[in-house]
């Protein structure tokens, strides 16, 4: 999931960066008027977890490939959302500056992708779709499902949008990209919702008192969630059309063809997309036509139906173990 | 996950300079590797001596860096070689030229701020730059933590294996990978629930307060609290 250097334009990524710096900003504020001295420990230890949480495989088609968590809604599903932005944007500062992944200049698209979609905009979709289903355990864990997959798929759409914006010359076909970008993350999706679902479901049954209830008051706090739910649920819905988009010139890009930047798309398309996951599927991709549309389509309904199924499941097997005592060490 | 290295050589020049000029220092030398159009060699040259000249005056030790790099370049190695297929050899292949050196570069560079920059300075540093104190105070406590959580993963490994004899199927792994991480938070959130309480029978007041001159356990990452 992490956009390296070199993929997005400068524009946009300095765009991204000031967007994520004032979700930050926001979350900082939120966080120093409530509990500021408890949340402290807690942000902290959770970025610790969600670190070392993307540190354990998941393995996927036999031995090569395998998956890992990201943990934007888990963090944000315990500690609620502001608390949960602030830990994701430390891991990737850690990731960043300490193991040399992803990229300083990427650092504010990651971080508008995986702290503020994936885990405001999460906790948004995850505390609407909760109250929807009535506010008791086996909501929340629907819910922080539901909310794990739809973030991952509003993260792509949003890719694909910044991508679009940063390489306006039509000289590479967008919905080829799209289409491996919007199956990939369905699967993906698929991936994050089970990890998340899973863990959810455990820590329920250890310590409930964990996954806070939700304490939202006051109908503009409700709207405004319900807005970012809303936003974040039109993003995933887009990410089935971005591969549809046109490969001619738009209003949008004749704007942007005007910034400097246009003379770089051409040498450095391939580059981005080769930076970005798999690269070597891309050839295969090309000789199949019609196929994509109908695939990517097939995609979305799959992954909506699978993650369906992971809900009803593990809202089945949370009924029937009662609480063990789990002491620490 | 090794612990990033810290001030074994704390004399050198570039040790002593203040810690914005380094990140600084650094950004600039990503910036200007990302701007340099592909195929201007001139630039990159010029980059990659700095570059260096930078590790030298560092005094990094090159098994260090080559263990690194062993890491990391086989990976980029196999994203970038996949271009040539794509693109036909020739233009491919000065873009693959182009992936592996800014790829390279920008690791190398980001290795030498780790190298003179240890997280002590880095802390103070971002102070400096006016970044909330807040986040600082919750990265001090990340840094802290991770290093712990990460062994404590590694003993429910350990156990893990030592109960599936090493094998499990898929389906299994992806269920005891899950919970592991949920018994990991659990742990996690009682640890942070007691270090609270701990810290306000110390009278936390909300501010953090570093000493100049780190002692000696202060050099240890982390150690358990209880």
């Amino acid at each position: 999931m992490h956009v390296a250097d070199g993929i997005l334009s400068v524009p946009v990524a300095g765009v991204a960066a000031l967007a994520s710096a004032a979700a930050v900003g926001i979350s900082l504020r939120q966080l120093r008027d409530r509990v500021a001295d408890r949340i402290v420990p807690f942000t902290g230890m959770m970025a610790a977890l969600v670190f070392a949480g993307q540190m354990v495989n998941f393995p996927l088609f036999g031995t090569l490939v395998s998956g890992h968590l990201m943990g934007g809604v888990l963090a944000a599903v315990v500690l609620g959302p502001y608390a949960g932005c602030l830990a994701l944007t430390l891991v990737l500062l850690v990731q960043c500056l300490l193991f040399a992944d992803g990229g300083l200049m990427a650092l504010g698209v990651n971080v508008l992708h995986m702290a503020v979609v994936g885990s405001m905009g999460g906790y948004a979709v995850y505390a609407v779709l909760r109250r929807m289903l009535g506010g008791g355990p086996r909501a929340a864990l629907a819910a922080a499902i539901a909310a794990s997959w739809l973030s991952v798929m509003a993260a792509a759409a949003l890719f694909c949008l910044e991508f679009r914006l940063s390489w306006p010359r039509a000289d590479y076909d967008f919905s080829k990209i799209f289409t491996l970008m919007i199956t990939l993350h369905s699967a993906i999706g698929v991936g994050e919702a089970v990890i998340t679902g899973v863990i959810v479901s455990f820590v329920l049954r250890q310590r409930p008192d964990l996954i806070v209830p939700d304490t939202a008051s006051g109908s503009s706090v409700v709207s405004l969630r319900g807005l970012a739910a809303g936003v974040v649920g039109a993003l995933a819905i887009a990410a089935f059309v971005a591969p549809f988009a046109s490969p001619h010139p738009d209003g949008l890009e004749a704007v942007s063809q005007r910034a400097e930047f246009a003379s770089l798309a051409r040498e450095q398309t391939v580059t981005a997309l080769a930076d970005y996951e798999f690269p070597s599927l891309v050839p295969r991709w090309q000789s199949a036509p019609a196929w994509q549309m109908v695939s990517v389509s097939l995609a979305g309904i799959l992954g909506t139906l699978s993650v369906l199924c992971l809900a009803i499941v593990l809202g089945r097997a949370l009924r029937s173990p009662p609480p063990r005592d789990v002491s620490v060490e | 996950m090794a612990a990033a290295p810290t001030t074994q050589s704390a004399g050198t020049l570039c040790h002593r300079l203040p810690g914005p000029w380094k990140l600084g220092l650094c950004l600039a030398v990503i910036v200007c590797g990302l701007l340099t159009p592909i195929g201007s060699w001139p630039v990159y040259g010029v980059l990659g001596t700095l570059v260096f000249i930078g590790h030298t005056v560092a005094e990094v030790p090159l098994g260090y860096l080559a263990r690194r790099l062993a890491v990391f370049l086989p990976l980029l190695l196999m994203l970038s070689i996949s271009l040539p297929a794509v693109e036909g050899f020739r233009r491919g292949s000065d873009i693959m030229a182009a992936i592996l050196f800014r790829g390279s570069l920008s690791f190398l560079t980001v290795l030498w701020l780790i190298r003179v920059l240890p997280f002590a300075e880095l802390l103070k540093t971002l102070t400096r730059l006016r970044v909330p104190a807040l986040l600082v105070a919750m990265l001090a406590f990340m840094h802290r933590y991770a290093l712990l959580l990460w062994s404590e993963l590694s003993r429910m490994r350990v156990a893990r294996s030592a109960r599936t004899f090493g094998r499990a199927e898929r389906h299994f792994r992806w269920k005891t990978s899950a919970q592991m991480i949920g018994m990991l938070l659990i742990r996690g959130m009682s640890r942070a629930e007691r270090v609270h309480q701990a810290m306000c029978a110390r009278g936390w007041d909300g501010q953090f307060r570093q000493n100049e001159q780190p002692r000696e356990a202060e050099q240890m990452p982390i150690q358990a609290t209880d």
